[in-house]
């Protein structure tokens, strides 16, 4: 399978630790790749790096093959884009952007966004700063999906987005996605990238700390465990059992993230009396957490 | 304190500017009074004889001269008058930026939730403002008097305070004007657009008034005539405390109701509803205007609307110049002691006034219409609509072409609009125009308008927010050392850095030299707006 993104030693460095740092990351064609992390972690400026808005200090990325600084025309014109931060376009009309941005990219059918702005409710014939942020947000949608791109890269595509038309929104995922294209998004909203992610990326601090198939991360790699033991006083010495991690102690009860062999954990509870032992996968929100913690 | 400071931050750019201008129209005046008027005193009395007699002419834009062979009297007419003006319009945007623009950013509403009141808010902005005026007028008042100081005619410092005030209590209602009007529509350009005709009918009215035209007291309703009121710098002159107190009183009158519109009105909406319930037909379908998709022509279409008030603006001064040159000419002409400057500037017959003074007028206006673009592109930028622009696969060589070229047509329109008047005018007034030397004339203001929106399109790449500073003092350099250096015999080199040298005097003969280093110029300077604008990381 090939790349639909690739990066090498991607780095934007914003000085104070700001930025992106020596990103490695690959994004196969046809999958749906979520990019997790919070406020500042470097996910708009990964995003700007790949639309070539702005240029590396070092490293690369490709997509399609094509370099994103240099050929950023070639693969702008296979790319649908979804802003972080919405321009602002004042007085135009719906009616006069679309047709706008339509004229620069030259390959839109009106008939496509004629479809697309009934799925999702928009009218086009009202002025921009009369737009909710909703709407706004709906024609960003619209512009990016409307000529149908091999590749969508999303900067919180839902924010502002009332829960219908989130729905729409997945729904306009899975088209995508039906038809062949390549989707990279990112966003805060941890269900989201569950339910439309096959591969999430989490990054912390300007650089990528994990990577993997969503399966893989909710099964494999760590398990939430809630231990009630008879003794109170054995609980600390629980906690320290390695691999154990996010731990709380209330009373008799311990509760963490724990990675990796369960032999260590159960070595130490065997001295103790266990009243209840619960292991369950833990969800995404709370791996996402394990990474800050 | 902290939205105070901010308040005055936001004037800061605006009120360095203003005292530029100010400082450096007031110094030169000053300095260049003897050069003009001659150092006799039967020198200056036969200048300040023929010159009222001019000077009378001219009250549709200057104030009646009297005393013209002292130098307050002459600061008071050749330099005062138009200040006063180009304040009044700085303070008129400062209104509507503080009242409207910062709304449109989304800095009032921010400021509102944090728990400032709209009062206050708006309080805090006019104080924020008529501190920042205070210090813009004080380095202009100080400049004009040093000015007069180089050349030992000083003026009381008393009397310099005075026509400070004067000038501050004019500019103060520009601002109360700008206020007002933000409540009345949504946008800032549209009430600053409302504004400058407010301003410019306000002027007109005490411009009919002071010319002899009958109006009865309508014309003392104009805040200008209340300006004229005051003239401290003349001999025997008075500061009428009354009218600098109406216009305190009238600009109150104006912040109120701008306060109180402000407080009953909803963010973003206005205070009365004007023009229809603003309803559309719901469409799910783009525009169906063609122009929208080609490219330059897409830029164009986008400025309709602001291309045609550039047009009708600048036809109507044309109109108003052309209408006046037989009556200049014929004055400057009887004046011995002008004789040599009339040379030194080519005004021999009455198409060169329109040569001269026409061309030179319209080509500071063109470049106002192209910084104002400038600010535009900048603003394109920080607002987003670069990156969307981008996002669709234009390059950004192409941006940054049709950007240029789309102005160039823009510019085109205006100047072929003001030509036709002129073409009008003069001969409705009975003018020999030669109509190739004007249209001539008016396709070379092209390549002055190319060469000044590349270099301000690679300042946009390099720094966008100092580029429309910078072009800025740019054009006020150049206009002014065009103006003074026929008065002041400076050398020719110094003569040829102003970007308007280069343009000459096609009336009378075309400098094809100059045009071509201005079209190398404006190719110079694209290239390099291409390669800032490649090297820029968009949005920073």
């Amino acid at each position: 399978m090939t790349n639909a993104i690739q990066t090498q030693g991607l780095t934007k460095d914003y000085g104070s630790g700001h930025g992106i740092f020596d990103l490695d990351l690959a994004v196969n064609e046809g999958e749906v790749c979520g990019f997790l992390g919070p406020n500042g972690a470097g996910k708009t400026t990964t995003i700007k790096l790949l639309m070539g808005m702005t240029h590396a200090t070092r490293g690369g990325a490709t997509i399609f093959g094509l370099d994103t600084d240099r050929d950023s025309v070639a693969v702008k014109k296979r790319v649908g884009y979804v802003p972080g931060e919405l321009p602002q376009f004042g007085g135009w009309r719906g009616t006069e952007i679309v047709a706008y941005l339509a004229g620069l990219r030259g390959d839109v059918d009106d008939t496509e966004v004629e479809g697309f702005a009934k799925r999702l409710d928009l009218d086009l014939s009202r002025k921009y700063r009369e737009y909710s942020h909703g709407n706004k947000q709906k024609l960003a949608l619209l512009l990016a999906f409307a000529h149908r791109p091999a590749l969508l890269i999303l900067d919180e595509p839902t924010s502002g987005l009332d829960p219908l038309h989130q729905q729409e929104f997945y729904g306009l995922i899975r088209d995508a996605r039906a038809r062949g294209a390549t989707i990279f998004v990112s966003s805060h909203v941890l269900s989201e990238v569950e339910q439309i992610c096959d591969r999430v990326g989490i990054v912390r601090e300007g650089r990528l700390v994990t990577v993997g198939p969503i399966g893989e991360l909710l099964g494999a790699k760590a398990h939430r465990v809630e231990i009630e033991l008879a003794d109170a006083s054995a609980a600390a010495a629980i906690a320290r059992v390695p691999g154990l991690e996010q731990v709380t102690i209330d009373g008799a009860r311990v509760s963490g993230l724990y990675r990796g062999s369960f032999d260590p954990l159960l070595a130490a509870l065997a001295g103790q009396r266990v009243v209840s032992l619960v292991s369950r996968e833990p969800s995404l929100e709370e791996i996402f957490l394990s990474y800050y913690r | 304190m902290t939205l105070l400071r901010l308040a005055i931050r936001s004037h800061r750019t605006g009120a360095i500017a203003m005292a530029a201008i100010g400082a450096i129209a007031g110094l030169l005046n000053g300095v260049g009074f003897e050069q003009l008027v001659g150092t006799s005193p039967l020198e200056r009395h036969a200048f300040a004889t023929q010159m009222e007699l001019l000077g009378r002419q001219l009250t549709y834009l200057l104030p009646a001269p009297v005393q013209l062979d002292t130098m307050g009297g002459y600061l008071t007419w050749r330099a005062f008058g138009t200040v006063a003006l180009v304040y009044v319009f700085w303070a008129l945007l400062a209104g509507t930026g503080a009242a409207r623009g910062d709304e449109e950013r989304g800095l009032v509403e921010e400021w509102l939730s944090a728990g400032v009141s709209r009062v206050r808010w708006l309080a805090t902005r006019t104080g924020g403002f008529a501190i920042a005026l205070a210090l813009s007028i004080f380095v202009t008042t100080a400049a004009t008097a040093a000015g007069a100081a180089l050349v030992n005619d000083p003026l009381g410092m008393g009397d310099s305070l005075l026509e400070g005030i004067a000038l501050y209590t004019i500019a103060l209602f520009g601002f109360g004007v700008g206020v007002a009007l933000s409540q009345l529509v949504v946008t800032r350009r549209v009430a600053s657009s409302l504004g400058a005709i407010v301003i410019i009918a306000l002027y007109v009215l005490n411009d009919a008034a002071r010319s002899g035209i009958d109006i009865g007291a309508i014309g003392h309703l104009s805040p200008f005539y209340l300006y004229d009121r005051s003239t401290p710098l003349l001999a025997g002159g008075t500061f009428d405390v009354g009218a600098n107190l109406a216009l305190l009183i009238a600009t109150g009158v104006l912040l109120a109701l701008g306060a109180i519109a402000f407080a009953r009105r909803d963010l973003g909406g206005t205070i009365v509803r004007l023009g229809g319930n603003g309803q559309t037909r719901p469409t799910a379908r783009p525009s169906r205007d063609p122009l929208l998709r080609l490219p330059v022509l897409a830029g164009v279409d986008q400025q309709r609307w602001w291309t045609a008030g550039w047009a009708i603006g600048i036809s109507l001064l044309a109109y108003l110049l052309t209408s006046l040159t037989r009556g200049v000419i014929d004055t400057l002409s009887g004046i011995p002691s002008l004789r040599p400057y009339v040379e030194r500037l080519g005004l021999v017959a009455y198409s060169d006034f329109i040569g001269v003074i026409w061309f030179s007028s319209a080509l500071l206006i063109l470049s106002i219409l192209v910084i104002v673009q400038v600010n535009g592109w900048a603003a394109d930028d920080a607002e987003g609509r670069l990156e969307t622009m981008l996002s669709t696969g234009a390059s950004r060589p192409r941006v940054v072409v049709e950007r240029i070229a789309a102005l160039l047509v823009s510019v085109g329109i205006v100047a072929a609009a003001s030509t036709a008047v002129v073409a009008i005018a003069a001969r409705a007034f009975d003018i020999d125009v030669p109509g190739d030397r004007l249209v001539i004339a008016t396709v070379l203001m092209l390549p002055v308008a190319f060469a000044f929106a590349a270099v301000g399109h690679a300042l946009v790449g390099w720094r966008p927010r100092v580029a429309v500073l910078l072009l800025g003092i740019v054009a006020v350099v150049s206009y002014f050392t065009q103006e003074f250096a026929p008065l002041f015999s400076w050398p020719d080199w110094v003569k040829n850095t102003s970007f308007f040298a280069l343009y000459g005097m096609p009336m009378t003969t075309v400098d094809w030299g100059g045009a071509i280093t201005l079209l190398a110029i404006g190719v110079f300077g694209t290239a390099a707006a291409i390669m800032s604008m490649q090297r820029r990381d968009v949005g920073t």
